[in-house]
């Protein structure tokens, strides 16, 4: 039977290849340089400055719900056979059938 | 005052949190990412191991690091989420070599519960979403488009309240979570929720699975084609999916971190609590999983993270020791280990406590830290600047210069050592028996000063005296040719390398001389307008025994120039300005650069760039070394060139990373410095100073130095006493051997030269070691240890009961001579007007050290006061006490002697929870609080009313990002007093990240210079991720955010230095200040750490 640590991954069979083991009472001490960003591309694109849906996930729900119970006025073919009833009492099972 | 102060890292955070692999920086590297807590490191894997790239500062603390791969993309992007809730999306570019932001935005919600188990951050394999839990009950999404674009984020309401862990399913078609949590019976649970993108909701997921291991508290998503979950619990582990459930016994241990070996996912490596490393299979058949495997591989540092690398090569990150480089073996080792150790990344957290000590009694203090936890604490003593370590010294009064010669030219050691004195030259050479004796070479005279010596082709030495250059063989040892200076004429200073003498005598004359096989020939004569003062011929160019340019330093119109060579052309001609003429010039190279250095009467030492080419000088720059004139040559050491400036505040200079830097050398005065590389003493330097010549070897050159001594128990307390020259620990010894983990406090003496145990004190069962003290009584010489502690019982949530030891150190023991019982923990002691001064739970007590009848002494209560919460942080001053309180900010009290009673003087009403205070001076006290800021609060003496003199007024403020364990007063570096930053007060602090900082106090006019700086710095130096500065360090807790005050963050102004010429003179334009005097002023504070 092999190792239980055989046929470990390999991306790239050259790396560590020569690596030399150095005194392990001695401690690694290459420092890389400090990076200190002078361009402008710190910045994101103006599109892809995040931030939150301002509304609360509280109304977010009402709206929701509100929302549906004037499509299913409209008229039962366009929102998704959904009650309001079923809305307000299984908010989490109405949803998963819209999934369908 | 020390009203306005400076905060400044002397040495950055070594604690690392999180580690990922991938292609960031091109899609053929494969990249270690490592985090820091404030900083990211990004790692190349290459053959020679792993190569550091960049070390980039994250302007926040790093709650979650991800990378991964939108569609379409061919590198992976980076992931950081900070916990004062921004995050930002980075990405390499590999042409312009920077780090530009994707994506940032700020994710936190106005109302929120903030999670007690720490954020979580994960990113949908797929790439569908990033979803943060940051808040309790809601699961926060960022959405991608379709074209890898985020959208604006949103929260969904999650049911459970207490989670432990999430994480995103592989193979689902559908974004699915899996959720790790407690419900309100303390029973742990798994559930699905898949995320409905466009409802904005969860709908139930797959599966789930109730009542799981009570330890379980990390989940590990299984990749295709097995996909599913693995729940890691402390006494099991079980695999999870929609079809199958597996589970296995596991020795009891909490496990810390994992790493997936395998792309499919079939092993896993995971660390626990106690540094073991165990490596996890699942066993499957044609995709389906038939069980799992645990197998212990071997120990290495408690990890808190695990990434594979390749080719068997693993990163463990640590949190509580050393960061480790691990390769896995096939087979085991002797002790049956898989695991090989390659590299050790030196980590002090977390610094729950220091001592600053002068140990080699060279007025310049070192930090002994108590770093680590568990199995890994260790000792850490950390000093800044080059040590020289001592081989051999000699007494020799008026050494006027030095020079190494060998016995012929390619001789890979030195043998002779030319000391040359006012009135004579005397020659040392190694003999037989590697002694240095005093020898001759007849050629040389001996009865003058020497000026210059060098070795020189076909096997002979140049010696340069005021009236003749002398080539002698250095074989036969006798004068092969002589050049003489006309009559009237005396030569006054003068240089050679190989083939090559340039000298100057009175009256302007410089001539040049080329050496041949027995003969000098005068090349070249000049007369300049003034007197030279410095002269150098070092051959930096292509060709190492010639140089073309010559460097000459001038009197009169204090000007440094550049010579042609062989006709003496004038190339360049650079005014230094001022009125201190250069006294010593060096030509010389750093990693491919060319430098021109000169070194200035005073103390100062400019550097130009040099292009030797045309000779041109360029990016003039000027720093202050000490005070007295400097003599700058060059040495080797582990094979690369530096350069020594000899002087009264000696100086290593070096470049790393393409930047000169300044390390002190721990040395007080050096008059003359040459390397001196003999059989006996290789790579040694002959050093010149107080009526001594040492030879020596030099330490590696670096700034600060960290040496190591493992205890292989966690110290939690450090105090040095001076007298007996030991170190006393308060001490916790973990046992793992038996079933059940358990602990012994013990107090711990040390020598302090050796740092060996020399004695030990076990405490009682229970019994926790809270503070120490080396301290001395009224009426009673000897010096002591006190230690406080308290009886921790298991059914008490605060201690009733704990004891203060005075011990005395007796033939190296530590003797008990007195006790005394406490109603509680003893959280802080210190030493007050000859007195003790304790913290016991609400309560601070005075007691006195009375001789009882029979001559032996005890402690007994004078008074206290009451009225704190827990005063756990105590300090003194004269009569004044000031309490850093569990949660009552900062109070003074006063001791006063007549009534023999402690009263409250004054309080911060704000309501911090105190992790370290310190008295600045009379009246500023500087405070550390939990939420990782620092404040500083006035005692208001003058106030008008009863109420505002009772008030201690919030006078600073300042985000840290770390948490301080501790103050102390005292300085890394050696304090010159004559120069401006000798008189700056400095306070040390130590924190968990293993960051050693300094506060220094500075006086108005240059903080408001700085302060100045530091706001054009904001506009040039840009935050990583779009990250603003100034929202950082502005002051933030639960109640309040406030605008940094009356604090300046040295690290941001300290890396001016860092920046290109142009840059600098965009700060130095807007600031109006010459870019050199910026320059000058930055490498000062430089100078403070």
């Amino acid at each position: 039977m092999g190792s239980i640590l055989g046929d470990l991954p390999s991306y790239d069979p050259h790396n560590f290849s020569q690596i030399r083991p150095s005194d392990p009472s001695k401690s690694s001490k290459m420092t890389p340089v400090t990076y200190h960003p002078t361009h402008d591309r710190t910045l994101p694109p103006p599109d892809q400055v995040i931030s939150s849906e301002a509304k609360n996930i509280l109304l977010r729900h009402f709206y929701a719900r509100s929302e549906e119970k004037l499509r299913s006025k409209r008229g039962a073919s366009e929102t998704e056979s959904l009650t309001p009833e079923q809305v307000r009492k299984h908010p989490r099972s109405s949803t998963s059938d819209a999934r369908l | 005052m020390s009203t306005y102060n400076y905060v400044v890292t002397a040495h950055k955070p070594t604690n690392v949190t999180h580690s990922c692999v991938g292609n960031f920086t091109s899609p053929q590297e494969l990249n270690l990412i490592i985090a820091k807590c404030t900083r990211i490191e990004i790692h190349l894997l290459t053959a020679q191991g792993l190569q550091p790239m960049l070390d980039v500062p994250i302007y926040g603390r790093i709650a979650t690091l991800e990378l991964f791969r939108p569609h379409g993309e061919t590198q992976d992007l980076l992931f950081i989420a900070t916990e004062r809730y921004k995050f930002c999306v980075l990405q390499w570019d590999p042409e312009a070599g920077e780090v530009i932001t994707r994506a940032m935005g700020d994710v936190s919600d106005r109302i929120g519960r903030p999670t007690d188990n720490g954020q979580i951050g994960i990113i949908d394999p797929d790439c569908r979403l990033i979803g943060l839990h940051l808040y309790d009950g809601l699961f926060k999404v960022i959405p991608f488009d379709n074209k890898g674009q985020l959208k604006e984020a949103f929260n969904i309401r999650l049911e459970e309240l207490q989670v432990l862990d999430i994480k995103f399913l592989y193979g689902c078609p559908k974004p699915t979570i899996v959720v790790l949590y407690q419900d309100n019976k303390d029973a742990r649970h798994v559930k699905t929720y898949e995320v409905a993108l466009k409802d904005k909701d969860f709908i139930e997921g797959p599966w789930s699975q109730n009542n799981l291991d009570n330890g379980a508290d990390l989940l590990i998503p299984v990749p295709p084609p097995l996909c599913g979950v693995l729940i890691i619990g402390e006494e099991t582990i079980v695999y999870c999916s929609a079809s199958a459930f597996k589970a296995i016994p596991i020795r009891p241990a909490i496990t810390r971190s994992y790493g997936r070996v395998d792309a499919d996912g079939s092993r896993y490596l995971l660390g626990d609590h106690n540094g073991l490393l165990h490596l996890l299979v699942i066993t499957h058949e044609k995709e389906k999983v038939t069980g799992l495997k645990i197998e212990l591989l071997g120990e290495t540092s408690i990890a808190s993270t695990i990434s594979y690398l390749d080719n068997a090569f693993v990163y463990v990150g640590s949190s509580y020791g050393d960061s480790q480089l691990i390769k896995l073996n096939l087979q085991p080792d002797a002790k049956g280990s898989y695991v090989e150790a390659l590299e050790r990344y030196v980590n002090l957290g977390p610094i729950v406590d220091f001592c600053v000590v002068d140990l080699e009694r060279q007025g310049q203090g070192q930090v002994v830290t108590c770093s680590g936890a568990f199995k890994d604490g260790s000792l850490r003593i950390v000093r800044n600047g080059i040590g020289i370590n001592e081989q051999a010294s000699v007494e020799l009064q008026g050494i006027k210069g030095m020079w190494s010669l060998r016995s012929a030219t390619d001789d890979p050691f030195d043998t002779f050592l030319v000391v040359s004195f006012i009135s004579e030259t005397r020659i040392l050479a190694m003999n037989i028996e590697d002694e240095l004796e005093e020898t001759e070479i007849e050629g040389f005279s001996s009865q003058v000063q020497t000026l210059f010596c060098h070795d020189a082709v076909y096997d002979q030495l140049v010696q340069v005296t005021s009236s003749s250059v002398r080539l002698v063989s250095s074989t036969s040892r006798e004068l092969r040719n002589e050049w003489k200076a006309p009559p009237g004429y005396s030569v006054n200073v003068a240089t050679a390398n190989s083939t090559q003498v340039l000298l100057a005598a009175g009256g302007g004359h410089l001539v040049y001389l080329e050496i041949g096989d027995g003969i000098l020939n005068e090349v070249k004569h000049a007369q300049l307008e003034y007197d030279v003062s410095c002269l150098d011929i070092n051959p930096i160019g292509g060709n190492s025994s010639y140089s073309s340019l010559a460097a000459v330093g001038m009197w009169t119109d204090i000007s440094v120039r550049i010579f042609s060579l062989p006709d003496l052309n004038l190339v360049t001609k650079e005014h230094l300005g001022g009125e201190i003429i250069p006294r010593s010039v060096l030509l010389c190279t750093f990693e491919g650069i060319s430098y021109l250095l000169c070194a200035l009467g005073d103390g100062h030492l400019l550097n130009f760039l040099l292009n030797l080419t045309t000779g041109q000088l360029t990016d003039r720059k000027k720093v202050s070394l000490g005070t007295q004139p400097i003599t700058l040559r060059t040495f080797s050491s582990k094979s690369t060139t530096h350069v020594f400036a000899a002087s009264d505040r000696p100086t290593v200079i070096y470049s790393s990373n393409k930047k000169l830097l300044y390390s002190n050398v721990n040395l007080k005065e050096v008059s003359h410095m040459c390397p001196f590389n003999s059989a006996a003493f290789p790579d040694s330097l002959a050093i010149a100073k107080e009526g001594e010549l040492t030879i020596g070897t030099i330490d590696d050159i670096q700034k600060l130095h960290i040496r190591s001594i493992p205890l292989g128990e966690h110290a939690r307390r450090i105090c040095h006493q001076e007298q007996s020259r030991t170190f006393a620990l308060c001490s916790v010894k973990y046992n793992q051997s038996s079933a059940e983990d358990t602990e012994m406090h013990i107090i711990r003496l040390l020598d302090d030269q050796t740092f060996e145990f020399i004695s030990s004190y076990s405490l009682d069962q229970f019994e926790y070691g809270c503070s120490i003290l080396s301290c001395s009584f009224s009426d009673d010489n000897n010096v002591y240890y006190c230690v406080g502690t308290a009886y921790v019982m298991p059914e008490e949530n605060e201690p009733s009961k704990g004891r203060i030891l005075v011990f005395l150190v007796e033939d190296g023991k530590l003797q008990l001579v007195a006790e005394k019982e406490t109603k509680g923990a003893v959280y802080s002691l210190n030493a007050f007007n000859g007195k003790l001064l304790a913290a016991i739970n609400q309560k601070i007590q005075l007691y006195k050290w009375m001789l009882r009848d029979d001559g032996t002494r005890e402690l007994q209560s004078e008074c206290g006061h009451h009225g704190h919460i827990l005063a756990l942080y105590v300090q003194t001053r004269g009569d004044f006490i000031v309490v850093g309180d569990l949660m009552k900010s900062i109070s003074l009290l006063i001791y006063k002697h007549e009534e023999g009673a402690i009263e409250e003087r004054a309080r911060d009403y704000n309501a911090n929870w105190m992790t370290a205070v310190e008295i600045l001076d009379d009246d500023i006290y500087l405070g550390a609080e939990n939420n990782f800021n620092l404040f500083t609060v006035r005692k208001n003496s003058e106030g008008a009313t009863d109420e505002e003199r009772s008030r201690l007024e919030v006078v600073g403020e300042y985000h840290l990002g770390e948490f301080v364990n501790r103050f102390r007063h005292g300085s890394l570096v050696m304090r010159m007093p004559d120069s401006d930053v000798g008189q700056i007060p400095t306070c040390i602090f130590g924190t968990v990240n293993g960051v050693i900082g300094v506060v220094a106090s500075l006086p108005q006019d240059q903080y408001s210079f700085l302060d100045k700086l530091q706001s054009n710095l904001r506009k040039v130096i840009k935050g990583v991720g779009g990250l603003s500065h100034e929202q950082w360090r502005s002051y933030s807790s639960e109640k309040k955010t406030a605008d940094a005050k009356n604090f300046l963050d040295g690290d941001l102004i300290e890396s001016f230095l860092d920046l290109s010429r142009s840059k600098m003179e965009e700060v130095s334009k807007a600031m109006t200040v010459p870019v050199e005097e910026l320059m000058k002023r930055v490498e000062e504070l430089t100078r403070l750490h």
